[in-house]
């Protein structure tokens, strides 16, 4: 019984984790800057965490099979690119070229499956094929976004600010699909042990097909809301998502051996990256030391989970 | 609410400006509004190069000066690597901090209209410098590269007259947006100088030891060169390609390197050789720092103000050596006074002011 | 070969129709023949038993029956009708089940996520609920007080609990009936009493007309319950015999094993200074190795002793005493699947094997190959990927990484599990005479006869070593009594 309860604070645990560090960051924030903690305050620290926060559940759905996507940031950079070149003139265009880059995404996953290659590889070819794509469409940053496009993101909805709504909505979502619903459990299922999903007598292939295409589609979703926010496209305007979205997985409870991954971790994982760097400019940590000081918060956070994990164990 | 109010007083602040602008304007044409409870944000999109680092150096300096003096209450510099989600990021970072006045060094020239968009709407003076953002809101503060090119070629004329004479242009790099702009503005400056024939073009990507391959490997088909155009960078090597060759050395128009000024400096003893050296310098981000203090002030300032290109003449010559650092490029401080100048000048529409040359 | 093969179906046979039937299965790797034109009977709640060596086929023959291997040739009919190109999928809708000796559950899904996979009708609204009371009620009809957690992930639950889900939802029932039900080694991590659980099962079921094969190393479970024996060996079925009488032994010559004679008592280890010694604070005995020593740790399932194996383990380890390890969860904790035996038998000698920093690929061949030779690993070379060969032979590999090292101390959890008689008596002969060259073991076991190879033992209850049993005290009789503590037996 005792044994019972134990698990289910571990189970927490690991949430509370990322949702600390979070708590913690935002705490010093607002000490520092009080103004920040209002409806406009959280819409401008957390506004360019709406598309991670997708691309995060995207890089989640790989992960969950035991693959990795080192093609990320190249390929919403790409959805980018498609949606400030035809999203305005010509939306069917754009909806065609949302499909077709799915398609190719899915056609990419379903490459590396039945070659049996590492997606490690295979993800990091692709994600020059995505870029040369962007590239071709939008040979350099610019472009127009639709205005519905940038009101949307610009929007101001009642309650809760934008961002914290589709962290909400996300987590909530992905969370009841993903842990809730037998489908979902096929898909972790597949990722916990793939041979007996396939000696249970389900199609490997259609299970993989499923998650690389709502991997895509996350990832388009995070690119049109990207492109709303920096009203243009630009193939190279999120390289660093690769290993942000990584990170979030990772700091939310994710496991690369497959099977392992937690979709509201996940969202939090997203926030916590993305506040870490306002959080280190608040504090007032020069430039220079940023980017060492954000691995230093990664570092903080992993490390807090090993030693839940080694409790889980002990 | 905390941040409407901010907004408010942002925007009461402004209008306060607005108001007194007509009273508070020192004779040398200085807004004197009172900016000692304001802060300054430099948000710049790229610090791994030594340019940028003494770019952001030169604007630490001066701001703890007028900290110092009490014209500004505070700030700060933060930047991007390279990536402009992270940069507008940060922008909205500075916004919540509550920073009075941010001047951009962007990243690209559209991704971050939106983050700047909040920023004025939130009251703040956004400064855009040596980058074009296409965001209405902000005043822009960069070099005008028909004028680099324009300098070089009305140097030309006060040596050689209106010609005939050969003309070799060093370009950048192929495909370079500067190169692009820098090459447009001397074909304008050319169809000035219908006597003047452009003999050829290489490719030296301002750098010496290419500029010296490239310009050895043309000369053999060139049979009198008058004047050699440069985009920076290239100067040094241009003249060690003449001299190896054993030809005249023609006019060759300096960038500011160490290099380049210390060969003409040489080569002037020698034989009495006279050019002239100018380009950008990196303080640059003082020209957008005390703009934007200016507009905090309340000086009405237009939407482009155009920043002078520092030039070094034959007089000066000794004396900027003396300050450039080995191996570098020439920098000087602009300061509060001559930013003034260059604003006025800007929109009085005259000549502008030139930085003078150390004592 | 054939002695007895395809004879009629006897008594409760006869009257009962054929479940499936296969006539001249095979199965081909490239040149190997894993299956060589077997013929094969399951008639409605008959029990099976099939036995053999590791690698004669009994695994590909009931991949093959449950569709998870596609037949190279050979007519296979289910329920009367030409199964035509049989699927997992197609054995499933058949009400065909497999438990499978890799344990086929996903670790990282609780038992009632686990038990959605093998049914399609868990779907929709409400889904888990449902599956929680199937799985919940074919646990408690299965193995009643188990107390197992059906919504904890299973990998966090032990090997034997694991296996106990997994038996539990192969007879679990949602839309369409269990017809039949093919175990593989059910019972290699389960308890004495859970063994027993299971076998009343298998007796339940093939009275409700389930007809089940079962696949073990265990003799006593077949004879216990089996209606019919078949055995194979090479590929092919060499033995069809009705269960009426048939003893161990009989088993054991068909299979081509000779019955273990009982095995020479060796010299009394000279006790004089321990090599290892330690103490698990709890006031109980403390566990001393003496060199040369052979120490068992018995008891009933989940009493302590494994947990007290990897203290001795990791104390040894960190007071400096070469140690060696070999684990009977292969898969999770020993092997790396995809290495050759070679590369998988030096890991842990490898500085031993350095020259001047770099492995010398000589001296790890040299050393490969002798103990790939003691140890007769079947399989075509040292370079062969472990993922290619059967069980037992993987598990002799890890044998043979741990014997080739400079251990002096070697610590055995459950090594033999799943293991066929025959390479269990070679590996058992081979401790013995690894121990008279002057190392120490520590061998933890689930199969109460393989203590007769120790010397010491040390009988567990309740998390604590309660008796020291010596010598010729070492009896399944005593050991069981000392597990119950006396009270029972």
């Amino acid at each position: 019984m005792s044994d019972k309860r134990f698990r289910l604070s571990h189970g927490t645990l690991q949430l509370l984790l990322s949702a600390g560090a979070l708590l913690i960051m935002l705490g010093a924030i607002f000490h520092v800057q009080p103004n920040a903690m209002s409806y406009f305050g959280f819409t401008l620290l957390f506004k360019l965490s709406m598309p991670l926060v997708l691309a995060a559940l995207a890089q989640m759905m790989l992960i969950l099979l035991g693959d990795i996507d080192l093609s990320n940031g190249a390929f919403v950079g790409m959805v980018t690119c498609i949606t400030a070149v035809w999203l305005d003139p010509s939306p069917g265009v754009a909806v065609i070229a949302y499909l077709a880059a799915i398609a190719a995404f899915v056609a990419m996953g379903w490459f590396t499956h039945a070659r049996e290659l590492p997606s490690i590889i295979v993800t990091l070819g692709a994600s020059f094929i995505w870029l040369g794509i962007a590239i071709t469409v939008l040979p350099s940053p610019g472009g127009t976004v639709p205005g519905w496009l940038t009101g949307f993101t610009g929007w101001r909805p009642p309650l809760l600010p934008m961002p914290i709504w589709v962290a909400l909505i996300a987590a909530a979502v992905s969370q009841w699909f993903l842990m809730h619903t037998s489908f979902g459990t096929l898909l972790r299922a597949t990722g916990g042990n793939a041979r007996a999903v396939q000696k249970a007598g389900w199609s490997l292939s259609r299970l993989r097909i499923a998650i690389y295409a709502m991997a895509g589609g996350l990832m388009v979703a995070s690119g049109v809301l990207l492109s709303g926010i920096i009203t243009s496209g630009d193939p190279n305007v999120a390289p660093s998502y690769t290993l942000l979205t990584i990170g979030a997985v990772i700091v939310g409870g994710g496991a690369f051996v497959g099977g392992r991954v937690s979709p509201i971790g996940t969202v939090l994982g997203a926030l916590t990256l993305s506040l870490a760097g306002s959080f280190l400019s608040f504090m007032h940590v020069p430039a220079t030391w940023q980017i060492g000081a954000q691995g230093a918060i990664l570092f903080l956070v992993l490390a807090g989970r090993v030693i839940v994990d080694r409790r889980k164990l002990a | 609410m905390q941040i409407g109010k901010s907004i408010l007083t942002g925007a009461l602040a402004l209008a306060g400006g607005a108001v007194l602008a007509g009273q508070v304007f020192a004779a040398n044409g200085l807004a004197t509004g009172d900016t000692s409870t304001k802060r300054i944000a430099f948000s710049n999109s790229y610090a791994g190069n030594s340019f940028r680092q003494i770019m952001i150096k030169d604007f630490e300096r001066m701001a703890q000066k007028a900290v110092d003096e009490g014209k500004i209450a505070g700030f700060t510099t933060v930047s991007a690597n390279n990536n402009v989600t992270e940069q507008a990021g940060q922008i909205q970072n500075l916004i919540l901090q509550g920073y009075d006045a941010i001047i951009v060094l962007a990243g690209s020239d559209t991704a971050l209209n939106g983050a700047i968009k909040e920023a004025c709407g939130a009251g703040i003076t956004v400064v855009a410098f040596a980058s074009g953002v296409t965001e209405p809101c902000v005043h822009t503060v960069d070099y005008n590269l028909d004028s680099y090119a324009k300098a070089e070629l009305d140097f030309v004329q006060s040596k050689l007259g209106y010609g005939p004479a050969n003309i070799l242009e060093i370009r950048g790099m192929a495909g370079d947006g500067f190169d692009k702009r820098l090459h447009e503005g001397v074909v304008k400056a050319m169809a000035e100088h219908p006597n003047y024939k452009s003999v050829g073009e290489v490719y030296g990507q301002w750098t010496g030891t290419v500029a010296q391959k490239e310009v050895a490997g043309i000369l053999p088909s060139l049979k009198k060169v008058d004047a050699v155009l440069t985009q920076g960078g290239d100067g040094y090597g241009a003249m060690q390609a003449f001299k190896a060759a054993g030809r005249d050395i023609p006019i060759i128009i300096m960038g500011n390197r160490q290099d380049e000024l210390q060969a003409w400096k040489d080569q002037h003893i020698a034989t009495g050789y006279e050019t002239f050296s100018l380009g950008a310098t990196p303080s640059v981000s003082q020209v957008a720092f005390w703009t934007a203090q200016q507009i905090l002030a309340g000086k009405k300032v237009p939407d482009f103000v155009e920043v002078p290109l520092l030039e070094v003449h034959q007089a000066d010559l000794d004396a900027w050596l003396k300050v450039v650092p080995e191996g570098g490029v020439l920098d000087a401080d602009y300061d509060q006074k001559i930013v003034g100048q260059i604003i006025d000048a800007n929109i009085a529409g005259t000549e502008l002011p030139s930085v003078a040359a150390p004592n | 070969m054939q002695q007895v093969a395809n004879m009629p179906v006897g008594e409760m046979g006869a009257k009962a129709p054929l479940f499936l039937a296969g006539r001249g299965l095979s199965k081909s790797y490239g040149a190997v023949k894993a299956l060589s034109d077997t013929d094969f009977h399951l008639a409605t709640g008959e029990v099976v038993g099939l036995i053999g060596h590791n690698g004669a086929g009994k695994s590909t023959l009931i991949n093959v029956l449950a569709g998870v291997v596609a037949r190279s040739g050979g007519i296979f009919e289910v329920l009367g009708r030409d199964a035509g190109d049989w699927s997992a999928n197609l054995a499933r809708e058949n009400g065909l089940r497999c438990v499978f000796q890799e344990l086929s559950l996903c670790p990282n899904l609780s038992a009632t996520e686990n038990t959605r996979l093998l049914h399609p009708a868990l779907k929709g609204f409400g889904w888990k609920q449902r599956a929680r009371k199937t799985i919940q009620s074919a646990l408690d009809t299965v193995f009643p007080d188990s107390g197992i957690d059906v919504d904890r992930p299973v990998g966090e639950l032990s090997l034997g609990e694991r296996q106990m889900i997994e038996i539990a939802r192969g007879f679990s029932v949602t839309d369409s009936p269990v017809r039949a039900i093919i175990l593989d080694e059910p019972t290699s991590s389960l308890g004495a009493e859970a063994t027993r659980q299971f076998l009343e099962q298998v007796s339940r079921a093939s009275e409700d007309g389930i007809s089940v094969i079962l696949v073990t190393h265990r003799l006593g479970e077949i004879l216990a319950v089996a209606h019919r024996v078949v055995t194979m060996k090479d590929g092919l079925v060499i033995s069809d015999q009705f269960n009426d009488g048939l003893s161990r032994s009989e088993l054991v010559a068909v299979m081509g094993d000779l019955e273990p004679e009982t095995r020479e008592r060796r010299d009394a280890v000279v006790r004089d200074v321990p090599v290892f010694s330690h103490s698990s604070g709890l006031g109980d005995h403390d566990i001393e190795l003496h060199q040369g020593e052979i120490v068992g740790l018995a008891g009933l399932d989940g009493h302590g002793q494994r947990e007290r194996l990897r203290a001795v383990f990791d104390a040894a380890r960190v007071s400096g005493l070469p140690v060696a390890f070999v684990a009977g969860d292969r898969v999770s904790e020993g092997l790396f699947p995809l290495w050759s035996i070679r590369d998988n038998l030096t890991i842990r000698s490898l500085s031993a094997l350095s020259r001047g920093g770099l492995v010398s690929n000589e001296a790890a061949d040299r050393l490969t190959q002798s103990w790939f030779e003691r140890l007769k690993v079947r399989a075509p070379g040292i370079a062969t990927p472990l993922l290619s060969l059967s069980g037992g032979n993987q598990q002799k590999v890890l044998f043979a990484r741990a014997l080739a090292s400079d251990a002096r101390l070697i610590v055995l959890d459950d090594p033999m599990r799943g293991v066929d008689v025959g390479t269990k008596h070679e590996v058992y002969a081979l401790i013995r005479n690894e121990a008279e060259t002057g190392r120490s073991f520590l061998w933890y076991s689930t199969e109460t006869e393989e203590f007769e190879n120790c010397d010491r033992l040390h009988v567990f209850r309740e998390g604590r070593s309660e008796t020291i049993l010596d010598g010729e005290r070492i009896e399944p009789n005593a050991i069981l009594e000392a597990s119950f503590g006396g009270l029972y037996v």
